[in-house]
């Protein structure tokens, strides 16, 4: 898992690098693969202000930049990531250069931003709002949120995928023409192709984590997720970096090995946006023997299918990032789960990777990772017997986490998930 | 359609709005399918066609939300909680079926939430997409086919294009009617407060089309008729913002010295000026205007379609300027921007829009609220201070 | 606290009177009126216009007008410093920010919903410290090693407090550090409204002079503080009041409206009983 520590800072260094030699740079919300292979196969060097808001909050310049957006009036209430980027651009525009005390060298002034209406409304208004201190002009990729039913109704796929690859089409002439350049289409055909394979390799991985005792914890996990989520660098070298984690995960598999340090005594699942800057949180619980197998959907591969069929690598990529919305909508329409991405994988996790019980992060300013925690602990609940311990939080705000009464709720949950065990039991549940 | 004798225009609103479900009752209990809806982006168009009553679901700022949080967090728009709540407490039990459709996170989610515990007989979701983008006009047209399909198996009628192109004709005369209401709102003092106005605007979310255009008609012709209309006063307000489905911010304002005299919110000129052109297949007006014409925040919107150069101000004009148009053309010397907390489609936008305003000269004030009474006493201060701001 | 400033036709002071305030505002607004009245020796009659403003202004019976604390704080620090252009005025349950320019309220910021950054914060503080409020200004005056207060609500920042104290850090160390996040507090709300100076501090917590201090290192710029800058509003709704009587005696209107003002009157009449 070594390689991919180094793999967030390096992402900034090059995208300053690209800045200072008149490369084009982009600024990108996390894009369900839908904008990052077009923008790899233009050239162009991609930095994500979500995960700069973790990066700072980790380090902890958040405060500032938030501090920032609120004196630029940004309310107090929305996504952290969102006003901790507005507060840093404000800041560079007001300097005309990178502030000093930025983590990771900065994110320097982008060519171009790339939003999404996909999961969440932050992901195009907070981007449109950064118009207050970028100059760079904005596109917003589409992705089609279709319900679990609707989805279902003939026709109804493949008018979504005709959107998504027009759109698509439409973002490439785009690029042209800001840029000045032809697409090169059979790169792009490439990228696309092993962007699908890493994914599958990644996948592959996940799948070993149903093994007893959990052979992945949650921390190893989000060390290597950065990589299938943000594409970076030579795809078949990362490919190759996943097959390795999937060979040393195997072999944790085949030995019993534990992904944490003691005796796995508690399996569970985590929703959705961990606290990145506190994720030591997980090492005092996992002390405990409380062992995160699994997380919300939200960082996964979607379910693999074969794209082969298909030869234009835009409907390739095109069908990918639907296979993650709806790939699972027919289980969920047979199980009359009718909330689909974000939702309903999660109850398919807590089954197939056998949890005990749940954690969730309750967000106090990102709605679309909140919203629909209280509905799944209910479902967890009725459908599969397994308990919900919430912790409040935020992205990047420091001040609202508080650890400490999960923690002090830790030895009472414990006792809740050993009885629900034996509720599970009498109900006729594999575990 | 029997309507039996009853009171007429004001009256009649006041009526309605104090007890919205009753005639839609009367309605149900006379045969006829009564469809909710959330927002503005579901098409009432085709309910009306297909001979339903679209009925508006809202909340209710006087109850406490005591069910929605088994199952929504408190830390979501609260208007939304309260439309939950009082679906899981069976306030809305005389519904056949519900259309949503996907405005905003939390509206979606609470779409597939209503879904899952209240088992609807009829539920479809129009996921709209987020831009204008030539694809999503295509797309929104493909999903109003969706959603045409998906009615017709409910009520077993074919859908035609001329009785659709009626029903448009319908909504477009209502909508005509409402403009001409707003326009008894431009001299000074206005001849109908916005306290009335949005009264008049909640009980159009609550009748079938031709009996909201009676009641517009009544309406009209007694407000221009009265003596005993709103006072002059100092301050002409136009209130932009996330919805108000209810009276107690507008008379907190009122009851100041301020007369609202146009909005731009979801119970107001928002749902109800922009028409629908009558276009050869009537779904392609239908799909331009809820998608494109419509001018609510949760839709990116921009100066150019693709333009690879950007202009903040520019862009500022394009999105806002119809705000600087209402303002020029109902007088109005003040703007109150307002959301309910939460809101994050109206959020992002204020300090944008406050650049706007204050580029074109217009004082404005940006107050945020939780969809309860007990939170507008201190908003009373801002407000009145604003005032004395503006008169100077 | 319910104040009363009482000016004649030339703007002078001639009655003024600090009282406390209850949840009878009504009572309280007559029984201090009363008070004034008799200090300046003049009776209701001799009054001709009368401004009610701050939280309790829609419970001034005998007002002809309610104007808001915003307007008259600013009408009032005008009178003293003509060439203000931000005032932050922090009182017991709330701070603002006013931008002023060419003696005009032009815009505004107010935190009325959380205790922290108001005098009531300064009140909590002190009584953990066993301090009088009054005694803060000048102890954190000495003060070598301030200590930064993190928290921002007031609950959490008296935790704090007390866990500084048993480290043993001195008093006067902790009492700027609190008023360092008091001013730091008020300078972010302010900024919203783009600082220039000069910039007046008023309200009761404007007689703290290790708050204005601390203000002075946050903005960057001098703070001028009126000598009574507990009087300000009092002082403007009473300049505001002469400005709208001069208006309407301009138009022909006779003041004081004795008809209406009788009919208030009554309210004295009723003395003590409850309403």
């Amino acid at each position: 898992m070594a390689p991919f520590r180094s793999l967030v800072e390096e992402r900034y260094q090059k995208s300053i690098e690209a800045a200072k030699a008149g490369e084009p740079t982009a600024w990108c919300v996390a894009n369900y693969s839908m904008g990052d292979p077009i923008l790899m196969a233009m050239g162009v060097q991609t930095v994500y202000p979500e995960q700069y808001g973790a990066v700072c909050a980790a380090m902890g310049t958040a405060q500032e930049y938030l501090k920032r957006s609120a004196d630029e009036g940004f309310l107090d209430f929305q996504c952290g990531y969102a006003r901790n980027s507005l507060g840093y651009a404000a800041k560079m525009t007001e300097l005309g250069q990178i502030p000093a005390e930025a983590p990771m060298g900065g994110m320097a002034k982008p060519k171009l931003l790339l939003g999404t209406g996909a999961t969440c409304d932050g992901k195009f208004k907070w981007f449109q709002a950064m118009a207050r201190y970028l100059d760079a002009p904005l596109w917003v990729l589409e992705v089609p949120h279709p319900a679990v039913g609707e989805s279902l109704k003939e026709g109804v796929a493949e008018h979504n995928i005709r959107f998504m690859v027009e759109e698509l089409r439409e973002f490439v002439s785009f690029l042209e023409r800001l840029l000045n350049k032809k697409m090169d289409w059979d790169r792009l055909s490439q990228i696309i192709n092993d962007v699908i394979e890493l994914n599958r390799v990644w996948r592959q991985v996940i799948e070993l984590r149903k093994a007893r005792p959990g052979p992945m914890h949650m921390r190893d996990f989000l060390v290597c997720m950065n990589a299938s989520l943000f594409l970076f660098g030579d795809l078949k070298a990362w490919t190759e970096a996943y097959r390795k984690v999937y060979a040393e995960v195997k072999y944790r598999v085949d030995n019993k090995i534990c992904g944490i340090n003691t005796e796995e005594k508690y399996r569970l699942i985590f929703a959705q946006i961990p606290p990145f800057h506190s994720l030591k949180f997980f090492d005092d619980l996992a002390e405990r023997g409380w062992n995160f197998v699994i997380e919300g959907s939200n960082y996964h591969p979607p379910i693999p299918a074969d794209y082969s069929q298909f030869s234009d690598p835009l409907e390739r990529i095109a069908r990918f990032s639907y296979q993650f919305f709806t790939g699972f909508h027919e289980d969920a329409f047979h199980d009359k789960e009718y909330m689909g991405y974000f939702a309903y994988p999660n109850l398919g996790y807590a089954r197939d990777y056998q949890c005990d019980g749940a954690l969730f992060h309750a967000l106090l300013t990102c709605r679309p990772a909140t919203n629909q925690l209280i509905l799944v602990q209910d479902r967890l609940m009725k459908k599969l017997k397994v308990p919900t311990l919430v912790v409040q939080g935020d992205l990047v705000d420091l001040k609202l986490f508080d650890p400490e009464s999960a923690l002090r709720q830790a030895s009472a949950f414990e006792e809740t998930m050993t009885h629900y065990r034996k509720v599970r039991k009498e109900a006729g549940l594999a575990w | 359609m029997v309507v039996k004798t009853q009171s007429k225009g004001l009256t009649r609103v006041q009526e309605i709005y104090q007890d919205r479900p009753h005639r839609a009752r009367e309605l149900k209990a006379g045969g006829k399918k009564v469809m909710g809806y959330m927002c503005i982006y579901p098409v009432l168009e085709m309910l009306t066609a297909l001979d339903m009553v679209p009925y508006g679901i809202l909340g209710d700022i006087k109850e406490p939300i005591t069910k929605a949080d088994s199952c929504l967090p408190n830390m979501v728009c609260p208007f939304v909680r309260s439309c939950l709540d009082l679906g899981l407490k069976g306030k809305y039990d005389f519904l056949d079926g519900v259309a949503l459709a996907h405005t905003c996170d939390v509206i979606e989610k609470t779409a597939h939430i209503w879904h899952i515990y209240l088992d609807p007989s009829y539920f479809h979701f129009i996921d709209v997409p987020h831009t204008t983008h030539k694809a999503a006009q295509k797309q929104f047209k493909e999903l109003l086919k969706d959603f045409q399909k998906s009615l017709e198996s409910f009520t077993g009628k074919q859908l035609t294009p001329p009785v659709l192109k009626k029903a448009i004709q319908a909504h477009n005369q209502q909508r005509a009617l409402v403009r001409e209401l707003y326009d008894l709102r431009k001299p000074d003092p206005p001849l109908i407060s916005g306290t009335e106005t949005l009264k008049v605007m909640v009980a159009l979310m609550s009748l079938p089309v031709n009996e909201g255009i009676n009641l517009l008609k009544e309406t009209i012709a007694e407000v221009k008729q009265r003596k005993n209309g709103p006072q002059k006063k100092s301050a002409r307000l136009l209130v932009w913002g996330s919805i108000i489905d209810n009276i107690s911010l507008f008379e907190m304002i009122e009851s100041l010295d301020a007369n609202i005299v146009i909005d731009d919110t979801c119970v107001g000129s928002r749902a109800y000026f922009p028409d629908v052109e009558l276009t050869e297949d009537p779904l392609d007006g239908l799909a331009h205007r809820y998608l494109v014409e419509l001018k609510c925040p949760r839709t990116f919107r921009e100066a150019e379609i693709g333009a690879t150069k950007k202009d903040y101000l520019t862009d500022l004009e394009s999105r806002f300027g119809y705000l600087g148009e209402y303002a020029k053309d109902w007088k109005a010397n003040g703007v109150i921007l307002q959301a309910l907390r939460y809101c994050d489609t109206h959020g992002y936008e204020v300090p944008g829009i406050k650049d706007y305003l204050n580029h074109i000269g217009l004082p404005n004030i940006y107050i945020e609220h939780d969809y309860s009474e007990a939170a507008l006493a201190p908003l009373k201060t801002r407000v009145q201070a604003f005032l004395e701001v503006i008169r100077g | 606290m319910t104040k009363v400033v009482v000016i004649d036709r030339g703007g002078n002071v001639i009655s003024r009177v600090i009282g406390p305030t209850g949840a009878e505002h009504r009572h309280l607004a007559n029984k201090v009126m009363e008070e004034a009245l008799q200090k300046a020796a003049l009776s209701f009659n001799d009054i001709f216009y009368v401004v009610a403003t701050g939280y309790g202004r829609i419970n001034v019976p005998f007002a002809d007008r309610q104007v808001t604390e915003l307007t008259c704080h600013t009408r009032g620090i005008v009178s003293f410093f003509p060439n203000v252009r931000l005032a932050i005025d922090i009182g017991g349950q709330d701070a603002k920010g006013l931008k002023i320019k060419d003696g005009k309220l032009i815009d505004f910021v107010m935190n009325d919903r959380c205790a922290a950054g108001t005098g009531r914060f300064l009140e909590v503080v002190a009584a953990t410290l066993g301090l009088k409020v009054e005694e803060l200004g000048s102890l954190s005056l000495k003060s070598t090693h301030k200590v930064p207060i993190s928290s921002t609500c007031t609950v959490f920042a008296q935790q704090e407090v007390i866990a500084r104290i048993s480290e043993g850090i001195p008093v006067e160390d902790i009492v700027a550090g609190i008023h360092d996040a008091i001013a730091s507090r008020v300078v972010r709300m302010a900024r919203r409204l783009k600082i220039e100076p000069d910039v007046v501090f008023t309200g009761g917590v404007a007689k703290n002079i290790g708050v204005a201090k601390a203000l002075e290192e946050n903005l960057g710029y001098p703070v001028f503080v009126p000598v009574e800058p507990l009087l300000t509003g009092a002082l403007g709704a009473a300049l505001l009041g002469k400005e709208f009587a001069l208006k309407e005696i301009e138009k022909g209107e006779i003041l004081p409206k004795k008809d209406r003002r009788l009919e208030k009157v009554t309210f004295f009449d009723e003395g003590d009983k409850p309403k």
